[in-house]
């Protein structure tokens, strides 16, 4: 009771000091208005034309220096401002040198800009509670802006990062739509496969990433859908990605893993501006695997009986007994997944303000339909509206953001992808010649009885957030950012008896529905002082601030059979059984103090101290509160006397920090001994079950971020080339740690003194090629070179990890055995035999260790621009090793479809071949050692691929009045590999590859 | 000089504002700091569908629902399930009572080619869900122990019933897996290095349970259905355990302790009735999981139209059948497409029809007569054994047993148990092992049996993580 008046409290206080603050703004604004008018007494109307050297420049911004009054150019970059005769004016815009003209007394004053390179050094970069000159960077940030996610056809947050920043690993899980992605930035540092998620932030508001729904609901999704998915990529104006301890400290237990700052748009100044964006696109597979055609498989089948001494082919195997027809082929991959998906997209945007409010409201609508057969979409509406305020005296400000989505997802219930490889290429026909679904006098098991039951997920999210600040003086500023986000997702997986075999004789009343609802709700206040102060010939920047976030979610699944028909499948009222599979609330709680102190001494030494006192529900009694902090150093030694007026180097910055973060992904409640109920009836009594094994002690997991890096440009910033290295140490493992299945469980919450390393270099290499004026090349190269290193594990060897780690080896290692070929005499595989016992058998013999992280990965973009054409394109490449085809397949022989590579199998004795003696199963040593392949060093191989990534061609119709683009854009467009399985970007066997995305559309704007 | 006197209201209006806005900033801070001098910000309540575990065994109601959530879990998955991934369907496909024509992506697929390896994850389910149910009843026995409040009653109630589940659920493993570990505590950080004891350990084991569940448990049942495990449910396992462990004398006079409870169990003539839920020849059988719901058993084996789409009884069973014998047209039942006829197990024959008739039997009279009839043979009460093994056999529509010599006995006591007892569990291979006769029989009609077969692998995840349960079992 006491904690709630306490959370009461909290909202209280926070309404009287929103409130207040727009009482007095508002009525302050009213007086300063009346104000202004009067206080100008020689007024003068300035205009004139502002441009650079293509011609008129639209949007420029234009202040009267030390005054509160501004306008903006329009479109054919006109500008009026009303003055007085001994004002200033400051013509400034993004990308060009801001410009000052005195007017004396002038009434007309045309301007050109010029563009200018070096403002690369001046934009100011989000470090979420503060932001800082590039230039004056002591952190290791990395920036997308909407320009590049802009040019790329996905629906996905993550997918338009991907191959954009160094240190930054993204792979895609599902071609699915709606499906999730994997993000690592710098590398695994929890040993929890689930702890490793970056923290995310919109708009300064923490989003929570975690997946939502449930495992069971989605069988087609490789992972549970990310909430990620609810933003729109077309809104975002910026992502920065924080990476070292500098930059991510202040963001203390929540920083380990690294925060990406996503910043929506806001609405500029000047007359109302609409704009409009339609696009239409097609996604198709990359690439089929080379399968077996029936006489190959027939043949393959038959050599398979003949080997296992069975004359008389058994009456179940259907494909060559007879009962199929032996000479009928279908390709079962172009059949199942050979569809087009049509991808469309439709945004518009009207955005326009004042000097003083701006506002941006805007609406999308995205669709994508499936390669699957039927007819299944992913549907993404979604409306934001962004409103901008500041007083007059530019004291007060204020920026309100609200979006709403709506996604809807309709997919099959399962993912076709395993059952496309793995049927016979003789398989009788899908369909009946009446349409109803073929099972050819139930002998076959039709893979489209999986089309028969749907999975749904309608997921609406709103996330919403309010930025005050008030300048009290000249020093010190108040500032508020207060956030709520609410989510609701429905899943549905629907089983009906239709898509089981007639021959079950199964009706609705084995029809069945897993039915979960999830919901999320958060908030979020955060109040900052900042004080900056001049102290000698340096600048000194401070904010504290503090935060207090709740979370609640709440989740029910339930499962219900037996309906009265299947046309009421939807409707539990219906079905005869209701089970609560899932009732759960989860609270979770967060409060922090932070700050920051930076001092900047000529704009050449800098120091930059974070904090942070972080307090989580995550724990229990006694370990919840726990420090976090760093120290960033940055010198500008191109500043240096001796350096200044350099012709070559013309920018030099070598910087360093080192700090402490933490991790506090473990999920709610995991210290608690509880029991809860199971939601399953005996006798009359539903069950009440144990939660898990427990243990109250558990605390952070800390990581500790070394990172140095030089920044240098040459020849007038045309080169601009980073390379940073890092070390950052994890330890305190907060991990599940795997427990036999003997306790019950199959792992328990707690810390472990391991160590975990990640070392890296990131490069990046931005050139400017050419610069004319009707031509322009600039090219972006990043490359990662990272490793990662169990340095410490207290007595590995007896402990329940000693056969899946080892010192000094990357966490992602699998040990396994070492293929040696296939023994000419017997057919079968063959692997090392290490201990020499005689028997290949578990742990003894997996000696061999394969790394499956990427050595290195990167990407290199380039943007060339001709008059009115514009080329963007984005190769990533990724070097790493994968499991190879071999693991969609059953036993080469069985009933099973297998890749073209087979056929050079072994035969009779003294063949040397690699691939096996074809066996139905029989064969046990040769099953036996099949399945050990899966396991050894012969089931993987080289999945390293270079990429065309993105490609975006758009040409600027020069229309009067209007902004026309036509444009034309790829995903996925080219992949260059030796791999041999579905697609070598992705990890999860068995699912949908990430699709190639061609697609076509209009933008324009007046 | 009007314009200078709202510069001063102004300069008035601004110094009122920033007075105002301090006022209000010192408000907020102190709120914010008194709150956050004390950490009560971050403490959080047991959330709503959460109970803490002691708080569990002081109410009579909540520490009886823990134990029938065991109940549960033992139907619903694990080795005693009816459902396709439980013993009865997967033994009877690795041993010789069925035939599998099911999808060759079904997990069954590899236990009917009796080519199981260690990274099997059917396997590794059957041990994990056995230790999590042999946790639970551990957890019930410890948390019955703390309990301040709970009645004398229910203590012995359901100290006994969790002592018994833990025998069941070991006894089960053993036969599968061999030697393994015997779990008593919930310690994880114990169980966690656990190591493998011999079988004749883990039977005493089981014994000192089963020994002290028949003191705790009452003879009645718990509730008016057989669903809870009473003094005679121990018993009939105990003699069980018995028999395996070849223990003759004791596993008669626990037969006979059941047998010869007339006033509760009295054998049930009709086949067709052996299976309903009131069957008085029941002694422990698992209740649905919905009311109105009948056995996941039916759901497994039967079907209508051919082939089948999962498993069907094995020529070879069916030919085991005497012409005579009731049980083929009572228990098994035939489908047939035209040209092909297969026959499935029928023993339970309601699905979800909307009311219950069976539930799933675990422990039946029927069983107890013929382990009496082998532990009499054993012990040379030849015509005790006939005896025992003649009222299974004409409730069947046989004749008396013709057999003479003790080794005749035994093999028809051997046949008896095959065609009594099948697809209940698992029991042939088991039968076929005790009898020292699995290789011999399961390579005639098995092309993958080896003889290394006769233990399921130990899941090669568990030695990864408990290198204590090294080495794996013999060939794998």
């Amino acid at each position: 009771m006491k904690k709630k008046s306490i959370n009461k409290a909290i909202k209280i206080a926070m309404y009287p000091f929103i409130l207040g603050c727009y009482l007095f703004f508002s009525t302050g604004q009213a007086r300063n208005r009346l104000h202004i008018l009067n206080f100008q007494q020689q007024k003068l109307q300035v205009s004139g034309t502002v441009t650079d050297i293509n011609g008129e420049l639209p949007g420029v911004s234009i202040i009267v220096q030390g005054k509160s009054t501004g306008t903006v150019s329009n479109l054919n970059g006109f500008y009026t401002i009303e003055v007085t005769v001994k004002d200033t004016l400051i013509f400034s815009y993004l990308g060009y040198k801001t410009k000052v003209v005195p007017i004396n007394g002038r009434s007309q004053i045309n301007v050109q800009l010029q563009e200018d390179l070096t403002t690369l050094q001046e934009v100011h970069i989000n470090a979420g509670y503060y932001a800082v000159k590039e230039s004056e960077r002591t952190g290791s940030i990395s920036k997308i802006t909407s320009s590049a996610i802009e040019k790329q056809p996905v629906s996905d947050v993550l997918a338009t990062m991907q191959g954009r920043m160094a240190g930054v690993n993204i792979t895609q899980t599902t071609g699915v739509p709606g499906g999730g992605f994997d993000i690592q930035i710098r590398g695994q540092n929890s040993l929890r496969a689930n702890g490793n998620s970056p923290l995310y932030i919109i708009n300064g508001v923490p989003y929570a990433s975690d997946p939502i729904g449930t495992g069971i609901n989605s069988a087609v999704l490789p992972t549970q859908p990310s909430p990620l998915n609810s933003i729109n990529p077309d809104q975002i104006e910026s992502i920065e990605v924080l990476k070292d301890a500098d930059a991510t400290a202040i963001y203390g237990s929540r920083g380990a893993n690294g925060v990406v700052l996503i910043t929506t748009k806001k609405g500029a100044s000047g007359t109302l501006k609409f704009t409009s964006n339609f696009s239409q696109g097609m996604g198709k597979v990359t690439r089929f695997m080379d399968l077996l055609k029936t006489p190959e498989y027939i043949a393959m089948r038959k050599e398979a009986y003949a080997n296992d001494g069975i004359s008389t082919i058994p009456s179940y195997a259907y494909d060559v007994n007879g009962i199929w027809d032996q000479n009928r082929y279908t390709n079962w991959q172009k059949e199942l997944l050979g569809g087009t998906a049509d991808v469309t997209n439709v945004q518009s945007s009207l955005s326009g303000g004042s000097a003083q409010t701006q506002f941006l409201l805007s609406g999308s609508y995205n669709k994508q339909t499936t390669v699957f057969l039927g007819d299944f979409a992913y549907k993404k509406g979604n409306v934001y509206l962004n409103v901008n305020h500041e007083s007059e005296n530019r004291k007060f400000k204020t920026n309100v953001s609200v979006g709403y989505t709506v996604q809807n997802n309709n997919q099959p219930r399962v993912d076709m992808m395993r059952e496309a490889v793995s049927i016979a290429p003789n398989a009788p026909a899908l369909y009946k010649e009446d349409g109803t679904l073929n099972w050819e006098n139930n002998t076959f098991n039709n893979p489209l009885s999986n089309l028969e039951g749907t999975y749904e997920a309608k997921t609406n999210d709103m996330i919403a957030n309010i930025n005050l600040s008030y300048q009290l003086t000249d020093d010190l500023q108040l500032k508020s950012s207060i956030g709520y986000s609410t989510l609701s997702n429905k899943e549905t997986t629907a089983n009906p008896s239709t898509r089981y075999n007639p021959a079950w004789g199964l009706g609705s009343e084995y029809s069945s529905l897993i039915a979960s609802r999830a919901d999320r709700e958060s908030w979020i206040f955060e109040p900052q002082l900042n004080w900056n102060k001049t102290i000698g010939k340096g600048k000194l920047k401070t904010l504290v601030g503090a935060t207090y976030q709740s979370q609640k979610g709440n989740q029910l699944v339930q499962y219900a059979s037996g309906f009265t028909s299947n046309s009421l499948i939807y409707n539990l009222a219906s079905a005869s059984n209701v089970y609560t599979l899932v009732s759960e609330e989860t609270e979770y709680k967060y409060q922090a103090f932070f700050g920051r102190i930076n001092y900047n001494w000529q704009e050449k030494y800098m120091v930059n101290l974070t904090g942070r006192r972080d307090g989580s529900s995550r724990f229990g009694s006694g370990k919840q509160f726990a420090n976090f902090g760093a120290v960033g150093v940055a010198w500008l030694f191109s500043k240096e006397r001796f350096l200044e007026n350099n012709t070559i180097l013309s920018f030099g910055k070598l910087r360093a920090s080192y700090g402490i973060t933490g991790n506090d992904q473990i999920g709610d409640y995991q210290y608690l001994d509880t029991y809860a109920s199971s939601g399953v009836n005996y006798d009359g009594v539903i069950g009440l079950q144990p939660t898990r094994l427990f243990n109250p002690e558990f605390g952070w997991e800390t990581n500790k971020k070394l990172e140095v890096a030089l920044e240098t440009s040459f020849l007038n910033e045309h080169i601009f080339l980073t390379a940073a290295w890092y070390n950052n140490r994890s330890s305190n493992q907060l991990t599940g740690i795997s427990l036999p299945g003997t306790t019950g469980f199959s792992s328990i919450q707690s810390n472990l003194d391991a160590v975990v390393q990640n070392r890296g270099v990131e490069l990046t290499l931005r050139t400017v090629n050419l610069k004319n004026n009707d031509f322009s090349w600039i090219s972006n190269f990043n490359i990662t070179i990272s490793r990662n290193k169990l340095i410490k594990f207290p007595d590995l060897e007896s402990s329940t990890y000693a056969n899946q780690y080892v010192i000094g080896q990357p966490l992602n290692i699998q040990k396994v055995y070492h293929y040696t070929g296939v023994d000419p005499q017997t057919g079968v595989y063959t692997f090392e035999d290490v201990n020499g016992d005689g028997i290949i058998s578990g742990i003894e013999d997996k000696t061999t260790l394969r790394d499956f992280n990427p050595k290195y990965f990167g990407g290199f973009q380039n943007q060339l621009k001709y008059k009115n054409w514009q080329l963007d394109f984005l190769f990533q490449f990724v070097k790493q090793i994968n499991y190879n085809s071999t693991l969609f397949f059953g036993v080469p022989g069985s009933q099973s479809n297998q890749p073209t590579a087979v056929l050079n199998h072994w035969q009779q004795a003294g063949d040397i071949a690699p691939y096996p003696i074809y066996t139905d199963g029989n064969n046990s040593a040769a099953v036996d050692a099949y399945y050990k392949y899966f396991e050894s060093d012969g089931a993987i191989s080289d999945a390293s691929f270079v990429r065309l990534k993105n490609i975006s061609l758009s040409y600027n119709i020069p229309l009067k009045d209007i902004q026309c683009m036509v444009f034309f854009e790829g995903q996925n467009v080219l992949t260059f590999t030796k791999y041999d399985g579905a697609d070598p970007e992705f990890k999860s066997a068995g699912y949908l590859p990430p699709l190639r995305i061609l697609s076509a559309g209009v933008k324009f704007s007046f | 000089m009007k314009n200078f006197n709202n510069n001063k209201l102004n300069t008035r209006y601004h110094k009122d504002i920033i007075w105002r806005l301090v006022v209000l900033v010192i408000i907020i801070l102190v709120v914010t700091l008194s709150i956050c001098s004390c950490n009560d910000f971050v403490e959080i309540d047991l959330p709503s569908s959460q109970l803490t575990s002691n708080g569990v065994f002081e109410e009579k109601t909540t520490a009886n629902a823990a134990m029938t959530d065991i109940y549960s879990k033992i139907r619903d998955a694990g080795l005693l399930t009816g459902s396709a991934t439980g013993l009865s369907h997967l033994l009877g496909n690795y041993a010789d009572e069925l035939d599998f024509y099911g999808s060759s992506q079904n997990a069954a697929v590899v236990f009917y080619n009796n080519s199981l390896i260690a990274s099997n994850a059917d396997v590794k389910r059957l041990w994990d869900t056995s230790y999590n149910q042999i946790y639970a009843a551990n957890a019930v026995i410890e948390g019955v122990e703390n309990s301040v409040n709970l009645p004398i009653a229910d203590r012995k109630q359901l100290r006994g019933e969790a002592l018994f589940v833990r025998s069941l659920i070991h006894f089960y493993l053993t036969n599968l897996f061999g030697d393994i570990p015997y779990i008593t505590t919930t310690d994880y950080e114990k169980n966690s290095i656990a190591v493998r004891v011999p079988d004749s350990t883990i039977y005493n084991n089981i014994k000192d349970d089963l020994e002290e569940a028949i003191q705790l448990l009452p003879e009645d049942y718990f509730s008016t259905e057989r669903v809870r495990p009473n003094k005679y449910t121990v018993y009939a396992l105990l003699s069980r355990v018995n028999l395996y462990a070849g223990l003759w004398s004791e596993a008669a006079i626990e037969a006979s302790e059941v047998i010869n409870n007339t006033g509760l169990y009295v054998y049930e003539q009709d086949l067709d009735k052996v299976f309903l839920k009131e069957s008085t020849s029941t002694i422990w059988q698992l209740a649905p999981g919905f009311s109105g719901g009948n056995t996941l058993e039916s759901e497994t084996f039967n079907f209508t139209i051919g082939p089948p789409p999962l498993s069907a009884l094995s020529a070879n069973f069916m030919a085991a059948f005497d012409p005579n014998d009731q049980r083929e047209i009572h228990w098994t039942k035939a489908v047939s497409d035209g040209s092909t006829t297969w026959y499935h197990p029928f023993k339970y024959k309601s699905s979800n029809t909307g009311s219950s008739v069976e539930y799933s039997i675990v422990f039946r009279l029927g069983e107890l007569y013929l382990i009496r009839a082998e532990a009499r043979a054993h012990l040379g009460d030849l015509l005790g054994a006939k005896e025992d093994l003649n009222k299974i056999r004409n409730r069947a529509g046989l004749e008396d047993t013709t057999t003479l010599s003790q080794d005749e006995i035994l093999d028809a006591i051997l046949q008896e148990r095959r065609l009594e007892l099948f697809t209940e569990f698992g029991h042939r291979f088991f039968d076929l092992k005790r009898f020292n006769k699995v290789d011999e029989v399961l390579s005639m009609v098995k092309p993958g049996w080896d003889s290394h077969d006769v233990l399921f692998p130990i899941p090669e995840t568990e030695l990864k993580l408990n290198p204590n349960l090294q080495p794996q079992n013999q060939g794998y």
